[in-house]
């Protein structure tokens, strides 16, 4: 009698865990780790639960810059997740490892409109060798030059829009005596080093590959980059400088610097920029307070011309990876869907205004999307903001050459080689052509892979 | 050995083959197949190719590998050197009891147990070169330096404020360490000494410190095992400092992950340290 209570009542308890253990998971993992923006997609991944009974999505927040790391230990381990949010080019990477589902993400950008989404972002998420997407694009950012419109006038200097424009702009502006700098270009071996200098190598028509794939990256014409950006660099602050020295802008002691349309709401928002004025955080030190004009001083140049115009941006997009689990498959690819649903699109890209701008053009024209909560869009002007994201039908990087994509790109830029190499010439002062038969020789290992 | 002692010593084994089956999934195991990934290159989806020792032959014809080598012995040089002395000095102006020696201890600790994350970013702070406390005592208030700089981010001053923050922060353990021996060292000796005609110099070289010896030597073994393979201080505070564990982080797991070539790396470096630890055992401490 006793153990048939025993059983009735451990079978009993067990009941919750057997309801949870029948239904599906998918497993999210996202790079938008700040706890507000996680907090958004919680309650999206809640309405959908509630919506699709039997499946839990489990949001996972990851580090843009550990996503490779983590990824590598889950393929090791076999445990990946369902879908990522990583940029196009880790998507191609990934998709080259072979852990990648590029036939789901086909299949639902065929089912959510293939003529919907910004032509240039389904350009960058295409394998040419698979002739399918390794991903489907969500969101992305451009990126520019922010400069203090009012200094550039007041001097008299041309905007930044042009190498000469931005070196002589860099150097009249460079005083190091008034603890005031004149540009901000990435030094430090990170991604933000590598956005900077692309945009420059693709000005000057200095790609990786030539359109038949082969490498060439060591180039008179890189050289001519390498050395105009380790030129550049002397008028950055000291030392190796990372995204974070933007801070310094907000400080009022840049006059220009390189940014993604991220910094909307930090240069028109004082609650935004609190983050980055030492006086808002430390009430005894001598620091800046929020400047109330700067958004209104503050332009952004998105090209950059040497040779021809460049403009730059990262698309970032839902990948699916590989999983012989059907059931999970089918609930992730039903979430991926879900997420692109008007509310859900326009609900993401308000949690990071201008960081966030939606991939599909329907919705980008929207009066929906262009009145932010915040009224952030409406202070540059809803035109612009139609410009800056329709600037996704033509977006380049080194992983495009004359319509094709070239997934190794993915795989040097997830090693890390620009980066590294932009600090050995600009911090290290090794010699730019050494650096730059350096940099070949880590690529061709990559290829050769 | 009597049928008894056989008996015994099987009962034994039988006691410890838990103990070693444990020892051996956990430690011997994964030890192992390391050595054995190191031969292969592997790919994310967990297919390998046999590859022989290129992983090895890639490692040892890498330049920036043996620049690794020499920014690791002056690190080691510098924190083991520093953290003993400082540990050292500590110990002996702290030994006999005073006034509020429990809460000068805890404010020696503090460096030690404070998570590190928060420690580096204090450090951070302190060095920035635009907004930073450091820049602004020495250029704007006393006039020292004519023009800011980036002490953490400069690669020639960098090793030197990652060591300084490595003597910082470890040397209280160094200091707890040593302590612990020299406030049971017997009285009378020093009495002996002093009537020997010893001053507190002489005392101090030939009572002290070859008491402290072995301490000494077990503080200086330890910060060396525990250096060679330090990385979290390194990387967060100044991650262009390549020491070796840096240096393998950036050849094998930045980017997509080459299992192959970070085992190679480990394994040299464990055959590296295996042997200096013999050596330092066998010769310096003659255990």
């Amino acid at each position: 009698m006793k153990i048939n209570r025993l059983s009735i009542g451990l079978v009993a308890a067990s009941l919750p865990f057997c309801n949870l253990a029948s239904a599906t998971t998918v497993e999210y993992w996202t790079t938008q780790t700040q706890s507000d923006r996680l907090q958004t997609i919680e309650i999206m991944a809640d309405v959908f639960e509630a919506l699709n009974p039997g499946i839990d999505v489990k949001v996972i927040a990851v580090d843009e810059n550990d996503m490779p790391k983590q990824i590598a230990a889950a393929a090791a381990s076999d445990t990946l997740p369902d879908m990522i949010e990583v940029g196009s080019d880790l998507s191609l990477a990934f998709a080259e490892e072979g852990i990648v589902d590029a036939k789901s993400s086909t299949e639902l950008i065929q089912t959510l409109g293939k003529q919907r989404f910004y032509a240039g972002a389904l350009k960058l998420v295409e394998s040419a060798a698979l002739n399918e997407y390794v991903s489907v694009p969500y969101s992305g950012w451009v990126q520019g030059i922010w400069y203090r419109a009012d200094w550039f006038k007041e001097a008299g200097l041309a905007p930044p829009t042009t190498w000469e424009a931005i070196e002589a702009a860099a150097k009249y502006f460079y005083k190091p005596s008034e603890n005031q700098y004149g540009i901000l270009i990435g030094t430090k071996a990170d991604n933000y080093a590598e956005q900077c200098y692309t945009q420059f190598a693709l000005s000057n028509d200095a790609g990786q590959f030539n359109k038949d794939g082969e490498l060439i990256f060591n180039s008179e014409a890189q050289k001519e980059v390498l050395d105009f950006y380790t030129n550049l660099a002397q008028y950055n602050p000291p030392g190796p400088q990372s995204w974070r020295a933007r801070d310094y802008y907000l400080q009022g002691k840049l006059a220009m610097f390189f940014y993604s349309s991220y910094i909307l709401d930090d240069i028109a928002l004082a609650e935004a920029a609190a983050s980055s004025l030492s006086s808002e955080n430390f009430k005894d030190l001598k620091g800046a307070a929020f400047d109330p004009n700067l958004a209104k001083n503050t332009r952004l140049a998105t090209t950059i011309t040497n040779t021809s115009p460049s403009s730059f941006g990262t698309l970032v997009g839902f990948t699916m990876m590989k999983n012989d689990n059907q059931e999970e498959v089918k609930a992730t690819k039903a979430f991926i869907q879900y997420m692109n649903e008007k509310d859900q699109v326009v609900a993401y890209s308000h949690m990071a205004v201008g960081g966030h701008l939606p991939m599909l053009r329907d919705i980008a024209e929207t009066d929906e999307f262009l009145n932010d909560p915040k009224g952030i869009f409406a202070q540059y002007g809803k035109q612009s903001i139609k410009e800056i994201v329709a600037g996704f039908d033509s977006i380049k990087n080194f992983s495009v050459v004359d319509g094709k994509t070239f997934p190794k790109s993915g795989e040097i830029f997830a090693k890390q080689i620009i980066p590294r190499m932009i600090y050995r010439a600009a911090i290290e002062n090794e010699p730019t052509q050494s650096v730059l038969d350096w940099a070949e020789k880590q690529m061709q290992t990559v290829i050769a892979k | 050995m009597t049928p008894l002692e056989r008996a015994e010593a099987r009962f034994g084994w039988k006691l410890v083959a838990p103990t070693i089956v444990i020892l051996g999934l956990l430690i011997l195991y994964p030890l192992m197949y390391n050595v054995y990934l190191s031969f292969f290159d592997v790919q994310l989806n967990g297919s390998k190719t046999f590859v022989g020792l290129e992983n090895y032959i890639k490692l040892l014809s890498n330049a920036d590998y043996y620049s690794a080598i020499a920014t690791t012995s002056l690190y080691l040089l510098g924190t083991v050197v520093g953290t003993t002395l400082l540990g050292l000095a500590m110990a002996l102006l702290l030994r006999d009891p005073f006034m509020g020696r429990g809460l000068v201890n805890a404010a020696i600790m503090l460096p030690y147990v404070a998570p590190v994350i928060s420690v580096v970013f204090g450090w951070q702070f302190l060095f920035d070169p635009i907004s930073g406390v450091v820049n602004y005592l020495l250029v704007d208030l006393l006039g020292l330096w004519s023009e800011r700089s980036n002490l953490i981010g400069d690669p020639d001053s960098a090793l030197w404020v990652v060591v300084l923050f490595d003597i910082w922060k470890h040397a209280p353990i160094a200091y707890l360490l040593i302590l612990s021996k020299l406030v049971s060292i017997s009285r009378d000796q020093y009495e002996a000494a002093a009537i020997d005609g010893y001053g507190p110099v002489g005392r101090f070289f030939h009572v002290t410190l070859p008491e402290l010896y072995f301490v000494l030597a077990t503080v200086v073994l330890l910060r060396l095992i525990w250096n060679l393979n330090r990385f979290e201080d390194v990387y967060l505070l100044a991650p262009n400092v390549e020491t070796l564990p840096i240096f393998t982080y950036y050849q094998a797991f930045t980017g997509v992950i080459d299992q192959g070539l970070a085992a190679a790396t480990s394994v040299i470096q464990l055959g590296v340290l295996s042997i200096f630890i013999w050596f330092y055992i066998k010769k310096i401490m003659k255990w």
